[in-house]
């Protein structure tokens, strides 16, 4: 099976990849890049836990194929720091407890990302429509709401 | 997932020249977000080659042209919902959009994929034909425009051959002063399939009789189409509340006429006729306040 070679950009870094048709953005990133920050859930969409923001757009990377990140910008959770320094959204988390297993957490936070660079001030309704793709099955979703809408941009 | 060729076409005339040549053995990635969920089951039937569109700028956009809306295949519905076009001139269309799955669902799947995969509960699909749409499809050989209520044959079928790639929608907008709604019932609010729902357009005169009216169920009979009985019931009238209700109850029987009694039915025929009820009061609700802002 040929392979592909893809220009990207993940996490500001560029990268130069060679990627199998078959292979998932989750795939690539988790067991190729050692990115595992983004976690494996259901597989077809459903629980958000693999959810990146490609070109700024939260999607599920089970459900993007790898050779489609040609010429994209792929952010991840590892990427939102910066200078050593936690980006608002995973503080936030933090202070308000919104965080229990933490599996779903990355991928609440990329769909919170995509809402707070579009909404600096998002209502509660928007905030709970922004991570309605997004199942957590501890916490409940009130620590987590209440983190999101803390954090203005 | 098993292995495939992988091609990324770059034109409507690439994609349509490699599909003329692998026909069946071919198989087009939009959004992905149905394609991908049903390469990953293992009794999958892998195609040998994966056709990607997304490069594709010809299958990209929404626009204007003629007193229609121009709605490329590619349109996410993420796009369909934020645009301020499908809003002011087919506002149930924005609607259906909003309530597909999921934020990441919306962001990546297209309102073409919606209609090629023809799956029952495809949301966009009952506007589309209230809004008596038309689809153009294209191949090598031959380029046709149809209706697309006449596009569905049944479930997960369509008249689209294997070589063919749907290139346009074309939606006449609503007449003015039309309202429209969507209602979507799910077994919960977020990232629901539809189990049914109901799209429909009322258009009243000065006098607040009804003149015109659409109402199109959504995976309530075997393919869409407008109920023309229960249409016919509301056109002459002025909205009660009563009125509503025989049109849902009108719907309903429709329904049973196609699915007859079956296990679901007990539920569905009560609950058809409340989401008609309900699309069809929102229509005037809507209405109301178009005729208080022009006071």
């Amino acid at each position: 099976m040929k392979k592909f070679i893809i220009k990207t950009v993940i996490n500001n870094r560029k990268y130069e990849l060679s990627v199998s048709p078959n292979q998932t953005l989750l795939d690539l990133l988790r067991e190729e890049l050692g990115l595992t920050g983004t976690k494996r859930g259901c597989e077809v969409g459903e629980c958000g836990a693999c959810t990146v923001l490609i070109n700024g757009e939260a999607v599920n990377s089970c459900l993007v194929l790898a050779p489609q990140i040609d010429g994209k910008e792929v952010l991840t959770v590892e990427g939102l720091a910066e200078d050593g320094e936690l980006h608002p959204l995973q503080k936030s988390f933090m202070k308000h407890d919104a965080v229990h297993c933490g599996y779903c957490t990355p991928g609440m936070i990329m769909s919170a990302k995509q809402l707070v660079e579009e909404n600096p001030q998002p209502t509660e309704e928007e905030i709970r429509t922004a991570i309605s793709g997004n199942l957590c099955r501890c916490t409940g979703y009130v620590q987590i709401v209440d983190a999101i809408s803390e954090v203005q941009k | 997932m098993k292995q495939f060729e992988y091609i990324n076409a770059k034109s409507i005339q690439e994609a349509a020249e490699i599909l003329s040549v692998l026909k069946n053995e071919a198989r087009i990635i939009a959004g992905g977000t149905d394609l991908l969920i049903e390469l990953r089951r293992p009794n999958a039937k892998t195609p040998q080659t994966v056709v990607d569109i997304t490069s594709v700028k010809e299958l990209k956009g929404i626009s204007e042209s003629n007193g229609s809306i121009i709605l490329k295949p590619l349109a996410t519905h993420t796009e369909i919902h934020k645009s301020d076009l499908v809003k002011k001139f087919a506002g149930f269309l924005g609607e259906a959009a909003s309530v597909i799955g999921a934020p990441q669902i919306r962001n990546r799947g297209t309102v073409g994929g919606n209609v090629m995969n023809a799956a029952t509960c495809a949301d966009t699909v009952p506007a589309l034909i209230a809004l008596g749409a038309k689809v153009t499809l294209h191949s090598v050989t031959a380029t046709r425009t149809m209706p697309i209520v006449d596009f569905f044959i049944k479930p997960y079928k369509t008249k689209a051959n294997a070589d063919d790639i749907l290139t346009e929608i074309k939606i006449p907008k609503l007449p003015s002063g039309a309202k429209s709604a969507f209602i979507k019932l799910g077994r919960r609010n977020a990232l629901s399939i539809s189990r049914l729902s109901v799209a429909a357009v009322l258009v009243q005169d000065k006098s607040g009789i009804i003149t015109e009216a659409r109402i199109v169920p959504g995976a309530a009979l075997p393919t869409w189409m407008r109920v023309t009985e229960a249409e016919r019931m509301l056109i002459g009238e002025k909205p009660t509340e009563k009125l509503f209700e025989a049109a849902g109850k009108k719907v309903s029987e429709v329904m049973i006429s196609f699915t007859g009694r079956r296990w679901s039915t007990e539920y569905k025929e009560p609950v058809i006729g409340v989401l008609v009820r309900r699309a069809l009061e929102k229509c005037i609700i809507l209405l109301n306040e178009v005729r208080k802002n022009e006071c």
